[in-house]
Protein backbone atom coordinates (compact mmCIF):
# COMPACT_ATOMS: atom_id res chain seq x y z
CA UNK A 1 0.00 0.00 0.00
CA UNK A 2 1.13 3.54 -0.72
CA UNK A 3 2.32 5.37 2.38
CA UNK A 4 0.03 8.30 3.23
CA UNK A 5 3.06 10.53 3.83
CA UNK A 6 6.09 10.05 1.62
CA UNK A 7 9.13 12.19 2.43
CA UNK A 8 12.09 11.80 0.14
CA UNK A 9 15.53 13.25 0.77
CA UNK A 10 14.45 16.64 2.14
CA UNK A 11 16.99 19.43 2.59
CA UNK A 12 16.36 22.73 4.28
CA UNK A 13 18.65 25.66 5.04
CA UNK A 14 18.02 28.57 7.38
CA UNK A 15 20.65 31.01 6.14
CA UNK A 16 23.89 29.15 6.77
CA UNK A 17 22.33 26.52 9.03
CA UNK A 18 21.65 23.21 7.33
CA UNK A 19 18.49 22.35 9.28
CA UNK A 20 17.44 19.20 7.42
CA UNK A 21 20.09 17.04 5.78
CA UNK A 22 18.43 14.58 3.47
CA UNK A 23 15.58 13.25 5.59
CA UNK A 24 13.42 10.45 4.17
CA UNK A 25 10.42 8.97 5.91
CA UNK A 26 7.29 7.03 5.02
CA UNK A 27 4.25 7.03 7.27
CA UNK A 28 1.50 4.45 6.71
CA UNK A 29 -2.19 5.18 7.06
CA UNK A 30 -3.28 4.86 10.67
CA UNK A 31 0.25 4.97 12.01
CA UNK A 32 1.29 7.08 14.99
CA UNK A 33 4.85 8.35 14.70
CA UNK A 34 6.60 10.26 17.46
CA UNK A 35 9.64 12.42 16.75
CA UNK A 36 12.03 13.25 19.56
CA UNK A 37 15.40 14.95 19.63
CA UNK A 38 17.33 17.85 21.13
CA UNK A 39 16.25 21.40 20.32
CA UNK A 40 17.57 22.52 16.96
CA UNK A 41 17.60 18.94 15.69
CA UNK A 42 15.15 19.79 12.90
CA UNK A 43 12.16 17.82 14.23
CA UNK A 44 9.70 20.73 14.16
CA UNK A 45 11.04 21.87 10.80
CA UNK A 46 10.45 18.39 9.37
CA UNK A 47 6.90 18.38 10.72
CA UNK A 48 6.21 21.84 9.29
CA UNK A 49 7.46 20.71 5.87
CA UNK A 50 4.69 18.11 5.70
CA UNK A 51 2.01 20.81 5.25
CA UNK A 52 4.48 23.19 3.68
CA UNK A 53 4.38 25.81 6.42
CA UNK A 54 8.11 25.56 5.88
CA UNK A 55 9.47 25.55 2.35
CA UNK A 56 12.19 23.03 1.64
CA UNK A 57 15.16 23.51 -0.65
CA UNK A 58 15.43 20.04 -2.16
CA UNK A 59 13.60 16.74 -2.05
CA UNK A 60 10.03 15.64 -2.48
CA UNK A 61 7.00 15.22 -0.23
CA UNK A 62 3.81 13.47 -1.32
CA UNK A 63 0.82 13.50 1.00
CA UNK A 64 -2.09 11.18 0.23
CA UNK A 65 -0.99 11.00 -3.39
CA UNK A 66 -0.68 14.79 -3.78
CA UNK A 67 2.84 16.15 -4.33
CA UNK A 68 3.61 19.40 -2.50
CA UNK A 69 4.48 21.51 -5.51
CA UNK A 70 1.92 23.99 -6.83
CA UNK A 71 0.05 26.45 -4.62
CA UNK A 72 -3.16 24.59 -5.46
CA UNK A 73 -1.76 21.25 -4.32
CA UNK A 74 -0.34 22.78 -1.16
CA UNK A 75 -3.76 24.10 -0.23
CA UNK A 76 -5.34 20.75 -1.08
CA UNK A 77 -2.87 19.01 1.24
CA UNK A 78 -3.49 21.54 4.01
CA UNK A 79 -7.20 20.80 4.00
CA UNK A 80 -6.37 17.10 4.55
CA UNK A 81 -3.74 17.70 7.21
CA UNK A 82 -4.65 19.13 10.60
CA UNK A 83 -2.01 20.87 12.68
CA UNK A 84 -1.75 21.58 16.39
CA UNK A 85 0.81 24.10 17.58
CA UNK A 86 2.82 24.51 20.75
CA UNK A 87 1.32 27.99 21.32
CA UNK A 88 -2.23 26.83 20.38
CA UNK A 89 -2.64 29.76 17.95
CA UNK A 90 -6.37 30.04 18.50
CA UNK A 91 -7.92 33.14 16.96
CA UNK A 92 -8.26 35.44 19.98
CA UNK A 93 -10.94 37.67 18.44
CA UNK A 94 -13.35 34.76 17.88
CA UNK A 95 -15.30 32.64 20.32
CA UNK A 96 -14.45 28.98 20.75
CA UNK A 97 -17.35 28.04 18.50
CA UNK A 98 -16.34 30.52 15.79
CA UNK A 99 -12.75 29.30 15.97
CA UNK A 100 -13.98 25.85 15.04
CA UNK A 101 -16.55 26.87 12.42
CA UNK A 102 -14.58 29.53 10.49
CA UNK A 103 -12.53 27.25 8.23
CA UNK A 104 -15.43 24.80 7.86
CA UNK A 105 -17.58 27.56 6.40
CA UNK A 106 -14.83 29.07 4.24
CA UNK A 107 -13.20 25.94 2.89
CA UNK A 108 -15.61 23.06 3.36
CA UNK A 109 -18.50 25.37 2.39
CA UNK A 110 -20.65 24.05 5.21
CA UNK A 111 -23.68 25.98 6.40
CA UNK A 112 -23.62 27.79 9.72
CA UNK A 113 -25.96 25.22 11.25
CA UNK A 114 -24.01 22.25 10.00
CA UNK A 115 -20.61 23.60 10.99
CA UNK A 116 -21.88 24.52 14.46
CA UNK A 117 -23.30 21.05 14.90
CA UNK A 118 -19.94 19.52 14.03
CA UNK A 119 -18.16 22.00 16.29
CA UNK A 120 -20.38 21.07 19.25
CA UNK A 121 -19.81 17.35 18.66
CA UNK A 122 -16.07 17.94 18.67
CA UNK A 123 -16.18 20.08 21.81
CA UNK A 124 -18.03 17.20 23.42
CA UNK A 125 -15.34 14.86 22.24
CA UNK A 126 -12.49 16.94 23.68
CA UNK A 127 -14.42 17.35 26.91
CA UNK A 128 -15.33 21.06 27.04
CA UNK A 129 -18.84 21.40 25.57
CA UNK A 130 -19.69 24.16 28.06
CA UNK A 131 -17.04 26.58 26.74
CA UNK A 132 -18.39 27.25 23.25
CA UNK A 133 -19.17 30.92 23.79
CA UNK A 134 -15.94 31.74 25.62
CA UNK A 135 -13.05 33.58 24.06
CA UNK A 136 -9.67 31.80 23.97
CA UNK A 137 -8.20 34.24 26.47
CA UNK A 138 -10.72 33.08 29.07
CA UNK A 139 -9.60 29.44 28.90
CA UNK A 140 -6.73 27.58 30.53
CA UNK A 141 -3.85 26.40 28.37
CA UNK A 142 -5.08 22.82 28.38
CA UNK A 143 -8.56 23.90 27.35
CA UNK A 144 -7.16 26.11 24.59
CA UNK A 145 -5.11 23.25 23.22
CA UNK A 146 -8.15 20.97 23.21
CA UNK A 147 -10.09 23.62 21.29
CA UNK A 148 -7.18 23.81 18.85
CA UNK A 149 -7.41 20.04 18.34
CA UNK A 150 -11.17 20.31 17.79
CA UNK A 151 -10.59 23.14 15.29
CA UNK A 152 -8.21 20.95 13.29
CA UNK A 153 -10.50 17.89 13.47
CA UNK A 154 -13.46 19.89 12.19
CA UNK A 155 -11.89 19.82 8.74
CA UNK A 156 -12.02 16.00 8.76
CA UNK A 157 -8.28 15.64 8.25
CA UNK A 158 -6.73 12.34 7.24
CA UNK A 159 -3.53 13.23 9.08
CA UNK A 160 -2.88 15.18 12.26
CA UNK A 161 0.42 16.89 12.98
CA UNK A 162 1.28 17.86 16.55
CA UNK A 163 4.13 20.29 17.12
CA UNK A 164 5.09 19.97 20.81
CA UNK A 165 1.44 20.16 21.85
CA UNK A 166 2.10 19.96 25.59
CA UNK A 167 5.33 21.97 25.90
CA UNK A 168 3.61 25.25 26.73
CA UNK A 169 1.25 23.70 29.29
CA UNK A 170 1.36 23.63 33.07
CA UNK A 171 2.08 20.07 34.27
CA UNK A 172 -1.44 19.48 35.58
CA UNK A 173 -2.93 20.19 32.17
CA UNK A 174 -0.73 17.93 30.09
CA UNK A 175 -2.73 14.79 30.73
CA UNK A 176 -6.06 16.22 29.54
CA UNK A 177 -4.47 16.99 26.17
CA UNK A 178 -2.68 13.66 25.97
CA UNK A 179 -5.94 11.84 26.70
CA UNK A 180 -7.55 13.49 23.69
CA UNK A 181 -4.56 12.49 21.57
CA UNK A 182 -4.66 8.91 22.87
CA UNK A 183 -8.31 8.64 21.89
CA UNK A 184 -7.53 9.92 18.43
CA UNK A 185 -4.77 7.36 18.06
CA UNK A 186 -7.14 4.61 19.12
CA UNK A 187 -9.64 5.68 16.48
CA UNK A 188 -6.98 5.08 13.86
CA UNK A 189 -5.96 8.65 13.02
CA UNK A 190 -2.63 8.97 11.26
CA UNK A 191 -0.52 11.13 13.55
CA UNK A 192 2.95 12.62 13.46
CA UNK A 193 3.85 14.06 16.84
CA UNK A 194 6.87 16.07 17.90
CA UNK A 195 6.95 15.61 21.64
CA UNK A 196 8.99 14.30 24.53
CA UNK A 197 6.01 12.67 26.22
CA UNK A 198 7.49 9.20 26.68
CA UNK A 199 4.32 7.93 28.33
CA UNK A 200 2.27 8.87 25.29
CA UNK A 201 4.86 7.26 23.03
CA UNK A 202 4.73 3.98 24.90
CA UNK A 203 0.94 3.96 25.00
CA UNK A 204 0.16 5.00 21.45
CA UNK A 205 3.14 5.29 19.11
CA UNK A 206 3.92 2.68 16.48
CA UNK A 207 7.32 4.15 15.84
CA UNK A 208 9.63 6.61 17.55
CA UNK A 209 12.18 8.60 15.60
CA UNK A 210 15.21 10.25 17.12
CA UNK A 211 16.49 13.23 15.17
CA UNK A 212 19.73 15.11 15.66
CA UNK A 213 21.62 17.55 13.47
CA UNK A 214 18.92 17.54 10.81
CA UNK A 215 19.02 13.79 10.30
CA UNK A 216 17.11 10.74 11.47
CA UNK A 217 19.48 8.93 13.81
CA UNK A 218 17.34 6.03 14.85
CA UNK A 219 13.83 4.76 14.16
CA UNK A 220 12.19 1.91 16.07
CA UNK A 221 9.06 0.86 17.97
CA UNK A 222 8.92 2.71 21.31
CA UNK A 223 9.84 -0.16 23.64
CA UNK A 224 12.83 -0.99 21.49
CA UNK A 225 14.08 2.57 21.13
CA UNK A 226 13.58 3.54 24.76
CA UNK A 227 14.77 0.28 26.34
CA UNK A 228 17.40 -0.94 23.89
CA UNK A 229 18.67 1.99 21.84
CA UNK A 230 21.31 1.06 19.31
CA UNK A 231 22.91 4.42 18.57
CA UNK A 232 25.21 6.22 21.01
CA UNK A 233 23.49 9.53 20.34
CA UNK A 234 20.12 8.01 21.18
CA UNK A 235 21.48 6.70 24.47
CA UNK A 236 23.00 10.07 25.27
CA UNK A 237 19.77 11.93 24.52
CA UNK A 238 17.58 9.48 26.44
CA UNK A 239 19.86 9.67 29.46
CA UNK A 240 19.09 13.39 29.61
CA UNK A 241 15.36 13.16 29.02
CA UNK A 242 14.27 10.07 30.93
CA UNK B 1 -16.66 71.48 38.43
CA UNK B 2 -19.77 69.93 36.96
CA UNK B 3 -17.66 66.95 36.00
CA UNK B 4 -16.68 66.05 39.57
CA UNK B 5 -20.20 66.57 40.90
CA UNK B 6 -21.87 64.32 38.36
CA UNK B 7 -19.14 61.71 38.84
CA UNK B 8 -19.93 61.28 42.53
CA UNK B 9 -23.68 61.24 42.06
CA UNK B 10 -23.95 58.27 39.71
CA UNK B 11 -20.47 56.97 39.54
CA UNK B 12 -20.64 53.92 37.32
CA UNK B 13 -22.56 55.46 34.47
CA UNK B 14 -20.47 58.61 34.37
CA UNK B 15 -17.21 56.70 34.64
CA UNK B 16 -18.05 55.23 31.24
CA UNK B 17 -19.06 58.57 29.79
CA UNK B 18 -16.16 60.33 28.12
CA UNK B 19 -15.86 63.68 29.92
CA UNK B 20 -13.94 65.22 27.07
CA UNK B 21 -17.23 65.53 25.21
CA UNK B 22 -17.73 68.62 27.37
CA UNK B 23 -14.88 70.28 25.50
CA UNK B 24 -16.61 69.62 22.18
CA UNK B 25 -19.84 71.01 23.59
CA UNK B 26 -18.03 74.05 24.97
CA UNK B 27 -16.49 74.92 21.59
CA UNK B 28 -19.83 74.44 19.83
CA UNK B 29 -21.44 76.68 22.44
CA UNK B 30 -18.82 79.36 21.87
CA UNK B 31 -19.47 79.20 18.13
CA UNK B 32 -23.23 79.53 18.62
CA UNK B 33 -22.78 82.41 21.03
CA UNK B 34 -20.64 84.29 18.54
CA UNK B 35 -23.00 83.61 15.64
CA UNK B 36 -26.20 84.55 17.44
CA UNK B 37 -25.10 87.17 19.96
CA UNK B 38 -22.61 88.95 17.72
CA UNK B 39 -24.20 88.37 14.30
CA UNK B 40 -22.20 91.21 12.86
CA UNK B 41 -19.69 90.09 11.71
CA UNK B 42 -19.74 86.42 12.90
CA UNK B 43 -23.01 85.40 11.32
CA UNK B 44 -21.96 87.07 8.08
CA UNK B 45 -18.69 85.16 8.13
CA UNK B 46 -20.45 81.90 8.89
CA UNK B 47 -22.96 82.33 6.07
CA UNK B 48 -20.14 83.23 3.70
CA UNK B 49 -17.97 80.19 4.49
CA UNK B 50 -20.91 77.79 4.88
CA UNK B 51 -20.48 75.96 1.57
CA UNK B 52 -16.76 75.71 2.32
CA UNK B 53 -17.61 73.60 5.36
CA UNK B 54 -19.33 71.04 3.16
CA UNK B 55 -16.41 71.06 0.74
CA UNK B 56 -13.89 70.48 3.53
CA UNK B 57 -15.94 67.63 5.00
CA UNK B 58 -16.58 65.89 1.70
CA UNK B 59 -13.00 66.22 0.44
CA UNK B 60 -11.70 64.87 3.75
CA UNK B 61 -14.29 62.07 3.85
CA UNK B 62 -13.81 60.85 0.28
CA UNK B 63 -10.02 61.12 0.47
CA UNK B 64 -9.97 59.21 3.75
CA UNK B 65 -12.06 56.34 2.35
CA UNK B 66 -9.71 56.08 -0.62
CA UNK B 67 -6.70 56.32 1.70
CA UNK B 68 -8.02 53.41 3.75
CA UNK B 69 -8.26 51.24 0.62
CA UNK B 70 -5.06 52.32 -1.14
CA UNK B 71 -3.10 52.25 2.13
CA UNK B 72 -4.09 48.64 2.74
CA UNK B 73 -3.10 47.60 -0.78
CA UNK B 74 0.27 49.34 -0.43
CA UNK B 75 0.85 47.72 2.97
CA UNK B 76 0.13 44.26 1.55
CA UNK B 77 2.43 45.04 -1.38
CA UNK B 78 5.22 45.97 1.02
CA UNK B 79 4.75 42.68 2.86
CA UNK B 80 4.79 40.75 -0.41
CA UNK B 81 7.42 38.10 -1.07
CA UNK B 82 7.94 39.35 -4.63
CA UNK B 83 10.86 41.79 -4.61
CA UNK B 84 9.40 43.76 -7.55
CA UNK B 85 6.08 44.45 -5.80
CA UNK B 86 7.91 45.14 -2.58
CA UNK B 87 10.41 47.42 -4.32
CA UNK B 88 7.85 49.48 -6.23
CA UNK B 89 5.66 49.99 -3.15
CA UNK B 90 8.64 50.91 -0.98
CA UNK B 91 9.85 53.49 -3.51
CA UNK B 92 6.33 54.96 -3.65
CA UNK B 93 6.16 55.31 0.13
CA UNK B 94 9.63 56.81 0.43
CA UNK B 95 9.17 59.29 -2.43
CA UNK B 96 5.74 60.48 -1.33
CA UNK B 97 6.75 60.83 2.29
CA UNK B 98 9.75 62.89 1.26
CA UNK B 99 7.80 65.59 -0.61
CA UNK B 100 5.74 68.25 1.20
CA UNK B 101 1.98 67.76 0.88
CA UNK B 102 1.59 71.29 -0.47
CA UNK B 103 4.08 70.64 -3.28
CA UNK B 104 2.30 67.39 -4.17
CA UNK B 105 -1.07 69.14 -4.39
CA UNK B 106 0.36 71.88 -6.57
CA UNK B 107 1.94 69.25 -8.81
CA UNK B 108 -1.34 67.38 -9.33
CA UNK B 109 -3.32 70.51 -10.11
CA UNK B 110 -0.87 72.57 -12.16
CA UNK B 111 1.79 70.21 -13.51
CA UNK B 112 -0.06 66.94 -14.04
CA UNK B 113 -2.61 68.38 -16.57
CA UNK B 114 0.31 69.83 -18.56
CA UNK B 115 1.94 66.43 -18.61
CA UNK B 116 -1.27 64.92 -20.00
CA UNK B 117 -1.64 67.68 -22.59
CA UNK B 118 1.95 67.29 -23.76
CA UNK B 119 1.59 63.55 -24.04
CA UNK B 120 -1.59 64.20 -26.03
CA UNK B 121 0.22 66.52 -28.46
CA UNK B 122 3.03 64.01 -28.80
CA UNK B 123 0.76 61.03 -29.48
CA UNK B 124 -1.91 63.18 -31.17
CA UNK B 125 -4.76 62.19 -28.87
CA UNK B 126 -7.38 64.94 -28.88
CA UNK B 127 -8.97 63.91 -25.55
CA UNK B 128 -5.61 64.37 -23.81
CA UNK B 129 -4.96 67.75 -25.47
CA UNK B 130 -8.38 68.99 -24.28
CA UNK B 131 -7.80 67.71 -20.73
CA UNK B 132 -8.58 70.26 -18.03
CA UNK B 133 -8.05 69.51 -14.36
CA UNK B 134 -11.01 69.50 -12.01
CA UNK B 135 -9.74 71.18 -8.84
CA UNK B 136 -11.74 69.02 -6.42
CA UNK B 137 -10.81 65.78 -8.18
CA UNK B 138 -7.12 66.75 -8.23
CA UNK B 139 -7.25 67.73 -4.57
CA UNK B 140 -8.74 64.36 -3.65
CA UNK B 141 -6.19 62.57 -5.84
CA UNK B 142 -3.30 64.46 -4.25
CA UNK B 143 -4.46 63.94 -0.68
CA UNK B 144 -5.17 60.25 -1.33
CA UNK B 145 -1.80 59.52 -2.88
CA UNK B 146 0.01 61.50 -0.22
CA UNK B 147 -1.79 60.06 2.78
CA UNK B 148 -1.96 56.44 1.56
CA UNK B 149 1.82 56.33 1.97
CA UNK B 150 1.53 57.17 5.67
CA UNK B 151 -1.51 54.96 6.12
CA UNK B 152 0.28 51.98 4.58
CA UNK B 153 2.90 52.24 7.31
CA UNK B 154 0.18 52.22 9.96
CA UNK B 155 -1.39 49.11 8.44
CA UNK B 156 1.98 47.43 8.06
CA UNK B 157 2.86 47.96 11.70
CA UNK B 158 -0.55 46.63 12.71
CA UNK B 159 -0.32 43.52 10.57
CA UNK B 160 3.22 42.81 11.74
CA UNK B 161 2.15 43.13 15.36
CA UNK B 162 -0.01 39.99 15.00
CA UNK B 163 1.98 36.89 15.82
CA UNK B 164 3.15 34.72 12.92
CA UNK B 165 1.36 31.77 14.49
CA UNK B 166 -2.00 33.31 13.57
CA UNK B 167 -1.21 33.26 9.87
CA UNK B 168 0.25 29.77 10.17
CA UNK B 169 -2.80 28.42 11.96
CA UNK B 170 -5.11 29.94 9.34
CA UNK B 171 -3.04 28.62 6.44
CA UNK B 172 -2.73 25.18 8.06
CA UNK B 173 -6.54 24.99 8.02
CA UNK B 174 -6.43 25.48 4.25
CA UNK B 175 -7.31 29.18 4.10
CA UNK B 176 -5.79 31.19 1.29
CA UNK B 177 -3.59 34.17 2.11
CA UNK B 178 -6.47 36.54 1.37
CA UNK B 179 -8.93 34.59 3.53
CA UNK B 180 -6.43 34.51 6.39
CA UNK B 181 -5.92 38.27 6.09
CA UNK B 182 -9.62 39.00 5.85
CA UNK B 183 -10.88 36.78 8.67
CA UNK B 184 -7.93 36.33 11.02
CA UNK B 185 -5.20 38.96 10.71
CA UNK B 186 -7.01 42.21 9.83
CA UNK B 187 -9.79 41.92 12.45
CA UNK B 188 -7.06 41.68 15.08
CA UNK B 189 -4.87 44.35 13.48
CA UNK B 190 -7.75 46.86 13.45
CA UNK B 191 -7.77 46.97 17.23
CA UNK B 192 -4.09 47.81 17.22
CA UNK B 193 -4.20 50.45 14.50
CA UNK B 194 -7.39 52.25 15.45
CA UNK B 195 -5.65 55.04 17.44
CA UNK B 196 -3.06 55.84 14.74
CA UNK B 197 -5.74 55.61 12.01
CA UNK B 198 -7.83 58.12 13.93
CA UNK B 199 -4.78 60.30 14.19
CA UNK B 200 -4.26 60.14 10.42
CA UNK B 201 -7.87 61.16 9.88
CA UNK B 202 -7.50 64.25 12.05
CA UNK B 203 -4.24 65.21 10.37
CA UNK B 204 -5.89 64.75 6.97
CA UNK B 205 -8.79 66.94 8.05
CA UNK B 206 -6.40 69.71 8.98
CA UNK B 207 -4.18 69.26 5.94
CA UNK B 208 -7.23 69.48 3.70
CA UNK B 209 -6.87 73.24 4.23
CA UNK B 210 -3.90 73.01 1.85
CA UNK B 211 -6.29 72.41 -1.06
CA UNK B 212 -7.22 76.09 -0.81
CA UNK B 213 -4.10 76.85 -2.88
CA UNK B 214 -5.34 74.76 -5.82
CA UNK B 215 -8.60 76.60 -6.48
CA UNK B 216 -10.82 74.50 -4.22
CA UNK B 217 -13.33 76.62 -2.30
CA UNK B 218 -12.92 74.90 1.07
CA UNK B 219 -13.31 76.57 4.47
CA UNK B 220 -9.85 78.09 4.41
CA UNK B 221 -10.23 79.53 0.94
CA UNK B 222 -13.64 80.97 1.73
CA UNK B 223 -12.08 82.58 4.80
CA UNK B 224 -9.40 84.19 2.68
CA UNK B 225 -12.03 85.45 0.26
CA UNK B 226 -14.08 86.97 3.08
CA UNK B 227 -11.02 88.64 4.53
CA UNK B 228 -10.08 90.05 1.15
CA UNK B 229 -13.55 91.53 0.71
CA UNK B 230 -14.24 92.85 4.21
CA UNK B 231 -10.88 93.04 5.93
CA UNK B 232 -11.79 91.59 9.30
CA UNK B 233 -8.79 89.29 9.85
CA UNK B 234 -9.23 88.62 13.57
CA UNK B 235 -12.93 87.76 13.39
CA UNK B 236 -12.56 85.75 10.18
CA UNK B 237 -9.76 83.53 11.39
CA UNK B 238 -11.20 83.04 14.86
CA UNK B 239 -14.31 81.76 13.12
CA UNK B 240 -12.41 79.46 10.75
CA UNK B 241 -10.20 78.14 13.56
CA UNK B 242 -13.25 77.37 15.73
CA UNK B 243 -14.92 75.52 12.86
CA UNK B 244 -11.84 73.30 12.36
CA UNK B 245 -11.57 72.80 16.11
CA UNK B 246 -15.16 71.54 16.39
CA UNK B 247 -14.51 69.00 13.66
CA UNK B 248 -11.18 67.72 14.99
CA UNK B 249 -12.34 67.55 18.61
CA UNK B 250 -15.47 65.72 17.52
CA UNK B 251 -13.43 63.25 15.45
CA UNK B 252 -11.08 62.65 18.38
CA UNK B 253 -14.02 61.73 20.61
CA UNK B 254 -15.48 59.38 18.01
CA UNK B 255 -12.14 57.58 17.71
CA UNK B 256 -11.86 57.31 21.49
CA UNK B 257 -15.39 55.88 21.60
CA UNK B 258 -14.57 53.29 18.93
CA UNK B 259 -11.44 52.27 20.81
CA UNK B 260 -13.40 51.67 23.98
CA UNK B 261 -16.04 49.73 22.09
CA UNK B 262 -13.46 47.39 20.56
CA UNK B 263 -11.78 46.89 23.90
CA UNK B 264 -15.07 45.94 25.56
CA UNK B 265 -15.86 43.40 22.86
CA UNK B 266 -12.55 41.70 23.56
Amino acid sequence: MEPIIHIENIHKHFGTVHALRGVSLDVEKGEVVLIIGPSGSGKSTLLRCINRLEEFDAGRIVVDGIPLDTAENINAVRTEVGMVFQQFNLFPHLTVLDNITLAQKLIRKRSKIESEKIARQLLEKVGIPEKESYFPGQLSGGQQQRVAIARALAMNPKIMLFDEPTSALDPEMIQEVLDVMLNLAKEGMTMVVVSHEIGFAKAAADRVILMDGGQIIEMAPPEELFDHPKEERTKLFLSKVL
Amino acid sequence: MTITISKSSHEKKVARFDNWWFLVIAVIALLLILIFLVPDPYQRIFVFVQNGIGTTISITGISFLLVLILGLLVALARLSKSWIIKGVSTVYVEVVRGIPMMVQLIFWYFAFPSVIQNVGKWLNIQAFIDYRANPVAMAILGLTIGYAAYMSEVYRAGIQSISRGQMEAARSLGMTYIQAMRYVILPQAIRVILPPVGNEFITLLKDSSLVSVVAVADMTRRGREFQAAHFLPIQTWVMIALLYLVMTLFATRVVAWMERKFKMEK
